[in-house]
């Protein structure tokens, strides 16, 4: 017993705490984080709006659809996947809501459900003919975009929906405990979608199938139900994400969320996870998320017009990837 | 020596029949289209006999246009036809394959009839008293174009199998363009009306330009998302230089240059600094429509000298874009499979290492796909900004995926390496067929959409299905 002990100790290599400080600093979340610290600092010497809590807070809600979806995005970016359907099927589970709330006369909390299951479904659907028929996933949910999207319009016609009872407004525009009600959803998901993938057999073989997924396969890992489950958590929190928009703007639209497949990736990408698989960490994604956010509201209070920003992120984007190649290549 | 003197003759009775075999297709060919040019196909009460160019010159006359509706099937099938049996001359071991295509080809002229009668039928048409000759003959050949099959024909070598000839992506689309035409057809006769059919060609040609170079970046293995923002951003330049006074070719040729340039800048990026295309254009995505919107201030641009409007110009009857994308798919095509850039493209998309090892630097191959994906953007800006009178300050939704989506149906595989330059174009066509079908069948137009994406699917399916049996 005790001999097992030493020798695993003498296999872990010993690491000095400045050491170990140096290689949190240098790691992708530690100079995204780093990056983010300054922007802060920036953009809040700039404007005295800025850093006050009922303007972060107010961020924090503005941010929690990106940042429910990001979770299953960096899950799918780590197997080297992609899910360019989640702003269709958002929008298409807030028409399934509004619809069915409305012309179908469903009570709305049974709305809600179904409109969840619609996600569901959609993401089991994108999974299926990945996994199944080996479908690539960029052409996969390329399809379902457009499909997904026209289910939408096809549903409402072009119609909205609006007139909700006063209690759904609580998700999207009250508060609990003092904090945005969204946030505790996305805090929730944080934390649950954090211990996966870090800390399971599930969370840690998706780094495998990213990294080779023959290998991944012949090693007994269960690649096809895995990503069968992260392509359903897309479409899950997709519609989660829909529902809860829903209930922030007061109204249904089948164009909601579109382009939204493009904020979300470029977040998650922006946290660290690369684009061909293997790595990336749901505290990377989430400093992505909050960084995008909190670039495009300092921007906004400093006078900077939307479209100037959208530039701006655009080039955060290639920079930081262009940092963190820099400092990986020095290691 | 009597086997042997027999052998001989019949290796020359075989040669005797390839050769008369090989000259069918020319024939039939140039018999529809003398037909279609020269002799009478209706009667009329007042004039006589009349030809389809003079019937069809008579337009405005809205019976004219019922009856010509489906006539541009016959002398498309002439056109094919003869240039077929062109290559079946030069090339007479594609003979079973020309004669399968002729087959086809047949079949497809065949719609005319069935269109012809619906047309008949409904407009009790009063104008022709008579079916003239020409009609007859035109069936006939028709009838001789699907009949010639039967002909007992020596197999191809093993390379110009049939199989080898047509069992590709290309087949497939054009497969699925038949089967539209003829069912679209006959529920509704419009669709197959000139003026729908050169529609059908025109609205998607600066999608199918784009294409092309979308087509080329995703064989070396990458994609260009933003080339959506940066058709409207080319689009707004041009359309601004010409409005402020600068000579129509500057105004043209400057979504060209800007586009090499751009795509050069996105190329360093991707090649030198070693950032993934999916990301790089993500960016550029932001940064293209943020300049544009912000230089535009929303505002669309009007007001455009006719001069400059080249998309709006004719050529023997046919638009400027159609022209444009059929010029280019060739040239294209032609430049992908015999240049030694163009076969350094797939090398690399294939295998980027072994590529490397066989001396091509595949940093410079991958800039120089971008540079042309950015030229062949600069085209598709040029056709987008001069199609109508106002010039949009945002970029067209779903451009980009339009685009994506046309060089993915057209065969091109995601993952690099294979994949066609007239693939990415006949699926454009495809797509702008089936959405301009779904009108002419009154489907619900907030339904497009999904039947839109749901045919991309099944497209897609189809695609890996035939790939999977020839791998087997």
């Amino acid at each position: 017993m005790s001999t097992q002990a030493t020798s695993k100790k003498d296999l872990i290599p010993q690491v000095s705490p400045v050491e170990r400080l140096r290689k949190i600093v240098l790691s992708r979340e530690g100079v995204l984080f780093i990056i983010m610290l300054i922007t802060v600092g920036i953009l809040s010497s700039q404007n005295d709006n800025f850093f006050t809590q009922s303007n972060l807070l107010n961020q924090l809600r503005l941010m929690t659809e990106v940042g429910l979806i990001a979770l299953p995005m960096t899950y799918i970016i780590i197997t080297a996947g992609i899910d360019l359907s989640v702003g269709s099927i958002f929008g298409l589970a807030a028409i399934v809501l509004g619809y069915s709330w409305q012309t179908l006369g469903f009570p709305l909390p049974l709305a809600i459900v179904t409109a969840l299951i619609s996600g569901l479904i959609a993401g089991v659907i994108n999974g299926f003919f990945i996994m199944q028929v080996k479908v690539p996933p960029l052409i996969m949910t390329l399809a379902t975009l457009a499909f997904y999207r026209g289910l939408a319009e096809g549903i409402s016609r072009g119609r909205s929906a609006t007139g909700y009872p006063e209690w759904f407004y609580v998700f999207g525009q009250g508060d609990f405990l003092g904090i945005p009600t969204q946030i505790w959803f996305l805090i929730v998901s944080v934390i649950i979608a954090g211990i996966i993938l870090a800390k399971t057999t599930f969370g840690r073989s998706l780094y495998a199938i990213g990294n080779n997924e023959t290998g991944a396969r012949f090693s007994g890992l269960k690649v096809d139900r895995n990503l069968l489950i992260i392509y359903t958590f897309s479409g899950f929190m997709s519609a989660l994400a829909g529902a809860l928009f829903v209930s922030r703007v007061s109204t249904t639209r089948s164009d909601m969320g579109t382009g939204l497949e493009l904020d979300v990736i470029a977040a998650v990408v922006l946290g660290g996870s690369s684009i061909f698989g293997g790595t990336g960490s749901v505290t990377g994604t989430m400093i992505g998320v909050v960084l995008i956010q909190l670039l495009k509201n300092g921007l906004a209070l400093s006078g900077v017009t939307s479209d100037a920003t959208i530039i701006i992120i655009g080039l955060v984007l290639i920079f930081s990837i262009l940092v963190n190649n820099w400092i990986q290549e020095r290691q | 020596m009597t086997a042997a003197t027999s052998q001989a003759a019949n290796k020359r009775i075989k040669q005797a029949n390839r050769n008369l075999q090989t000259f069918i297709p020319l024939l039939l060919g140039l018999v529809m289209f003398g037909a279609y040019m020269l002799l009478p196909f209706v009667t009329q009460p007042e004039l006589g006999a009349t030809t389809i160019p003079t019937l069809t010159a008579e337009r405005g006359n809205n019976e004219v246009e019922v009856m010509t509706n489906g006539l541009r099937l016959l002398w498309f099938a002439g056109i094919a036809v003869i240039l077929m049996g062109v290559v079946d001359l030069i090339k007479p071991e594609l003979d079973r394959t020309i004669a399968i295509l002729t087959t086809l080809t047949g079949l497809v002229a065949l719609v005319y009839y069935p269109v012809f009668w619906m047309d008949y039928r409904a407009e009790e048409a009063t104008y022709f008293s008579q079916i003239n000759i020409g009609f007859w003959v035109m069936l006939g050949v028709s009838l001789l174009m699907i009949a010639q099959i039967a002909i007992p024909r020596p197999p191809a070598p093993r390379y110009y199998e049939v199989s080898r000839q047509l069992g590709n992506q290309e087949t497939v689309l054009i497969l699925g363009m038949v089967a539209l035409l003829v069912i679209v057809g006959i529920i509704n006769p419009r669709y197959l009306s000139e003026r729908s059919l050169l529609g059908i060609l025109q609205n998607n040609a600066y999608v199918a330009v784009a294409a092309i170079g979308m087509s080329m970046v995703i064989i070396t293995g990458n994609i260009d998302i933003s080339v959506g923002s940066l058709i409207a951003l080319l689009a707004v330049i041009s359309g601004r230089l010409a409005t402020n006074g600068f000579p129509i070719a500057i105004a043209w040729s400057a979504p060209l240059v800007c586009g090499v340039l751009i795509g050069a800048g996105i190329g360093l990026l991707v090649a030198y600094l070693r950032i993934p295309s999916i990301v790089v254009t993500l960016a550029m995505l932001s940064i293209l429509k943020g300049i544009l919107i912000i230089w535009t201030g929303g505002e669309r641009v009007t007001d455009l000298p006719d001069a400059f409007k080249l998309a709006q110009w004719d050529f023997l009857g046919i638009s400027m874009p159609i022209w444009f994308m059929i010029v280019l798919t060739i040239l294209a095509l032609l430049w992908m499979r015999y240049s030694q850039l163009g076969r350094s493209f797939y090398a690399v998309g294939g295998n980027a290492e072994a590529a490397h090892l066989s001396g091509i630097n595949e940093r410079v191959v991958v800039l120089q796909a971008f540079m042309l994906n950015g030229l062949f953007a600069g085209f598709a800006a040029l056709l987008y900004a001069t199609q109508f009178q106002i010039i949009q300050a945002t970029p067209p939704p779903f451009l980009e995926l339009n685009i994506i989506t046309a060089s993915v149906i057209g065969g091109v595989s995601i993952l690099g390496g294979t994949g066609t330059i007239l693939g990415g174009t006949l699926a454009a066509i495809l797509i702008s067929a089936i959405r301009s079908g779904m009108v002419f069948i009154d489907v619900d137009p907030f339904w497009l959409k999904s039947v839109q994406g749901l045919l991309i699917l099944v497209t897609v399916l189809v695609d890996l299905f035939r790939r999977r049996r020839q791998r087997v």
